[in-house]
């Protein structure tokens, strides 16, 4: 308790010196990512302010307060004022799927915060180690009916993204395997390709590479068009499974009950950065679509996206407080 | 000669007047972060980040990777002079290093640490321009059996590190593993022992612990010790290794290459055992075993050798498959892929300017630190004259600062001053704090790889020895274990006989 004091205090001494909306931005702008330094939130905050940095005239501060799956950094930003002088680039897992995985989080995105717009999103495909005997994602279908409960399925964590885009997948496809949990993507990726491990949803900017080296075989893509860049893959509504379009993605963020026209400031910025050219080329390297939705668009998505976890969730009955 | 043109590619790159500048600013940033105790090179790369943008791709991790190597050779000198171990991999440094230290031997052990770091690390730069390719195979080849494997005998290692009661040691690693135990279990999402605090849901930081129990431990006790602390270290001798010091630290630093350059191609936490791999290889292999803990020469060289060839080949990974071994790794992946160049298997081809510019400079680094760090031995060993009143809330400073840029979070300040209590106490009552930082490194990385094992077996135990390089791993765990004991075992024995007699 004493310790949420010295942090709140030393919050408020920060922001003291903050003015009034119409003279917005007056002061530094702290952009919380909840996550160590090097990932695709980290990336995507660094970006934008860099490009937004140049006609904002306040210099954009990113702020790296990682822990607890993004839990830590999100619960600062639930206690942080609403004056658009703190706001967050979160992932789909700290906005999306923790509020379906946890009842004791910190914060609520719902409650708590009010999105500005999601930035960017990128595809999470299906793709298997390079030694597995299958073709096609129908062949790997097959295969998982014909011996349920085997197949070793390596996912970035528990409640990642990939984790639960395999839930589905054993929802919608009546299959079965194994969930080998790793810490983070990188591990397991490299599992992937050493064959320790099977089969797993990574995103595609993330394994694009090996794929193309033939270290992976990607078998189907979760989005609602192929890609340009593997025209052979299929989407899984093409294989005739259903709600199966995953993209993991990063959004803005900012505590609820902002200033409508620090809101319309700062997402104009935002959405400003997004349109450059050299945004965009640092995206496509990434295999991230930019998205740069509305406000109000961005808070309904995040809503349905945490439904729609929830549901798979209490499907898959996955609970991590045992 | 492929490789000829290949490296003189990298030659023109590297000794390009930017690079060359560039590599220096860099390292000389290292060896500053990493003789400030605490500070370290992920808070440092993340700040310079931004300025990266500017520059060419190859010159931004030229620079990046300087200040990463920079911090290896900058951290063994605190933890020499100070006994606070910034890194995991200086830990073992600080053992034997501090000790000759106090014997006014502290410019001599850092030069040998400078001295084996270089050749260590030309020799493993060496190994990536050759076999970089080949060797990120045996990254592959570890699977979660073979790094169980790897972890036990890490554990069997750091056993041997003890250089006082061998129970006291094993008390201390096992208090380690438990403290390891707090934090989100990977295989359930649980949180254990967090006392619903989010702040510890990732366990209690390596750096957070290390600064407490040396670093404020140290203080604590020292402040009680006033008087004989400023007798043993006002007498400074050997400022340089002598030529018998230079042939004694040949065959350590071979094998702590050696040692360094396998391990650290393993993503899954190599690098980190390398060093204190190659401390309790020296100590089985030392005729004077009993110096080790109490000032051996060969206990620093070995292991700095280790370290830094280590830190060296952790970038197989990263250049190869695109993996980061560590954190300083995904920052330089952030850094490369907003300069428009996405790290994975096919950069040698498509960026070979970067890959063998890189490679050069590296080398080209490791001797400007040489340069750099020789001359300034001198400064640093007269740091330790310094009055210990001034020098000590110093050294409180830099470890408040370094521990809050670790998670900008206030909570590990706190959680660094009871760390501190504790590593009084434990001084209080003669437990080694090496062991437990050990125990507390390898404890989550053993329970993870043991779980995922068994995991990916279906529970079939005699899946760790159908694996060859599992079985050989444990093998050799099982004979370091025999052979530490055996000689516990006829002690006894012998005391028994006596008793009879």
């Amino acid at each position: 308790m004493f310790m949420r004091f010295v942090a709140a205090a030393s919050c408020a001494a920060v922001l003291g010196s903050a003015a009034l909306a119409q003279d917005y931005p007056s002061d530094n702008v702290t952009v919380i990512v909840p996550f160590a330094p090097g990932g695709a939130s980290d990336t995507t905050a660094r970006t934008v302010t860099q490009a937004m940095q140049a006609d904002f005239g306040q210099p954009l501060v990113v702020e790296n307060k990682p822990g607890a799956n993004g839990a830590v950094g999100a619960a600062e930003l639930a206690r942080a004022k609403p004056d658009g002088y703190t706001i967050m680039v979160a992932s789909i897992g700290t906005y999306g799927i923790n509020p379906a995985l946890r009842a004791d989080l910190p914060y609520d995105p719902r409650e708590d915060m009010e999105m500005l717009t999601v930035a960017v999103r990128t595809p999470n495909v299906l793709v298997t180690r390079p030694t597995l005997e299958v073709k096609s994602a129908e062949e790997l279908i097959a295969m998982l009916k014909e011996q349920p409960d085997t197949m070793l399925f390596a996912s970035s964590g528990v409640g990642s993204s990939d984790h639960l885009t395999a839930e589905l997948f054993w929802q919608q496809t009546g299959t079965s395997g194994i969930h080998v949990p790793y810490s983070g993507g990188g591990p397991a990726q490299t599992d992937i390709i050493g064959g320790h491990a099977d089969v797993s949803f990574q995103n595609l900017g993330a394994v694009a590479g090996f794929v193309r080296e033939g270290q992976m075989k990607m078998l189907a893509i979760a989005a609602a068009e192929r890609s340009p860049d593997f025209p052979d893959v299929p989407t899984f509504k093409e294989l005739g499974i259903e709600g199966m379009e995953v993209y993991s993605w990063q959004a803005f963020g900012a505590p609820k009950g902002l200033d409508p026209a620090v809101k319309e400031t700062l997402v104009g910025a935002i959405h400003g950065a997004l349109e450059k050219p050299e945004v965009q080329e640092t995206f496509k390297n990434l295999g991230f679509e930019v998205l740069a939705n509305t406000p109000a668009e961005a808070d309904a998505f995040v809503a349905d996206e945490i439904a729609r976890w929830s549901e798979v969730v209490k499907a898959g009955n996955i609970t991590p407080e045992e | 000669m492929e490789i000829l043109g290949d490296l003189w590619l990298g030659v023109q790159t590297a000794f390009s007047f930017w690079n060359l500048t560039y590599c220096l600013l860099g390292v000389f940033l290292g060896t500053a972060i990493g003789v400030l105790p605490g500070l370290g090179p992920t808070a440092t790369v993340a700040m310079l980040l931004p300025v990266t943008f500017g520059l060419s791709p190859e010159t931004a991790i030229i620079m990046l990777a300087g200040i990463f190597y920079g911090a290896q050779y900058g951290g063994s000198t605190t933890a020499i002079l100070v006994n606070l171990p910034g890194e995991s991999s200086s830990v073992v440094t600080a053992i034997d290093g501090y000790q000759m230290a106090r014997q006014g031997q502290a410019g001599k052990a850092l030069a040998t640490a400078a001295i084996g770091s270089f050749i260590a690390g030309s020799i493993a730069t060496v190994l990536i321009a050759f076999f970089a390719p080949l060797l990120s195979s045996v990254a592959l080849a570890f699977g979660p059996h073979e790094y169980f494997a790897l972890m036990v005998l890490g554990l069997a290692a750091s056993v041997v590190l003890a250089s006082g009661s061998l129970l006291h040691a094993v008390g201390m690693i096992l208090f380690g593993l438990i403290l390891g135990l707090i934090g989100t279990d990977v295989q359930t999402g649980a949180m254990r022992f967090t006392f619903g605090s989010f702040e510890l849901a990732d366990g209690i930081s390596f750096v957070v612990v290390a600064m407490g129990v040396f670093g404020l431990g140290e203080i604590l006790s020292n402040l009680e010790n006033e008087a004989d602390r400023t007798t043993v270290l006002t007498k400074v001798t050997g400022l340089m290794p002598t030529r018998a010091d230079l042939r004694a630290m040949l065959a350590p630093v071979g094998r702590g290459t050696a040692l360094g350059s396998v391990l650290g191609i393993l993503p899954g936490g190599g690098a980190m055992l390398s060093s204190f791999a190659s401390y309790a290889l020296e100590k089985k292999v030392s005729k004077t075993p009993q110096q080790f803990g109490k000032g051996a020469l060969a206990g620093v060289a070995g292991p700095e050798a280790a370290n830094n060839a280590g830190a060296q080949t952790s970038f197989i990974p990263m250049l190869t498959l695109g993996i980061p071994s560590n954190p300083v790794m995904a920052l330089m992946i952030g850094a490369l892929i907003m300069q428009g160049i996405q790290p994975g298997p096919s950069v040698i081809q498509d960026q070979p300017v970067l890959f063998w510019g890189l490679i050069v400079s590296m080398w080209v680094g490791n001797l400007m630190l040489l340069v750099l760090n020789l001359p300034l031995i001198g400064i640093w060993v007269k740091m330790i004259s310094i009055p210990y009143g001034y020098l000590f809330p110093c050294i409180v400073a830099f470890c408040l600062i370094g521990v809050f840029s670790l998670a900008n979070s206030t909570f590990d300040i706190w959680l660094m001053g009871l760390f501190g209590v504790a590593g009084y106490i434990l001084r209080k009552l003669d437990c080694e704090p090496a062991p437990l930082l050990l125990g507390f490194v390898l404890g989550p990385m053993l329970e993870e790889h043991l779980r995922r094992a068994m995991l990916v077996s279906r529970g079939d135990v005699t899946s760790f020895f159908t694996s060859p390089i599992s079985a050989v791993l444990l093998l050799v765990a099982a004979l370091l274990i025999a052979s530490v004991l055996a000689p516990a075992i006829r002690a006894k024995r012998e005391e028994a006989f006596q008793d009879e007699d």
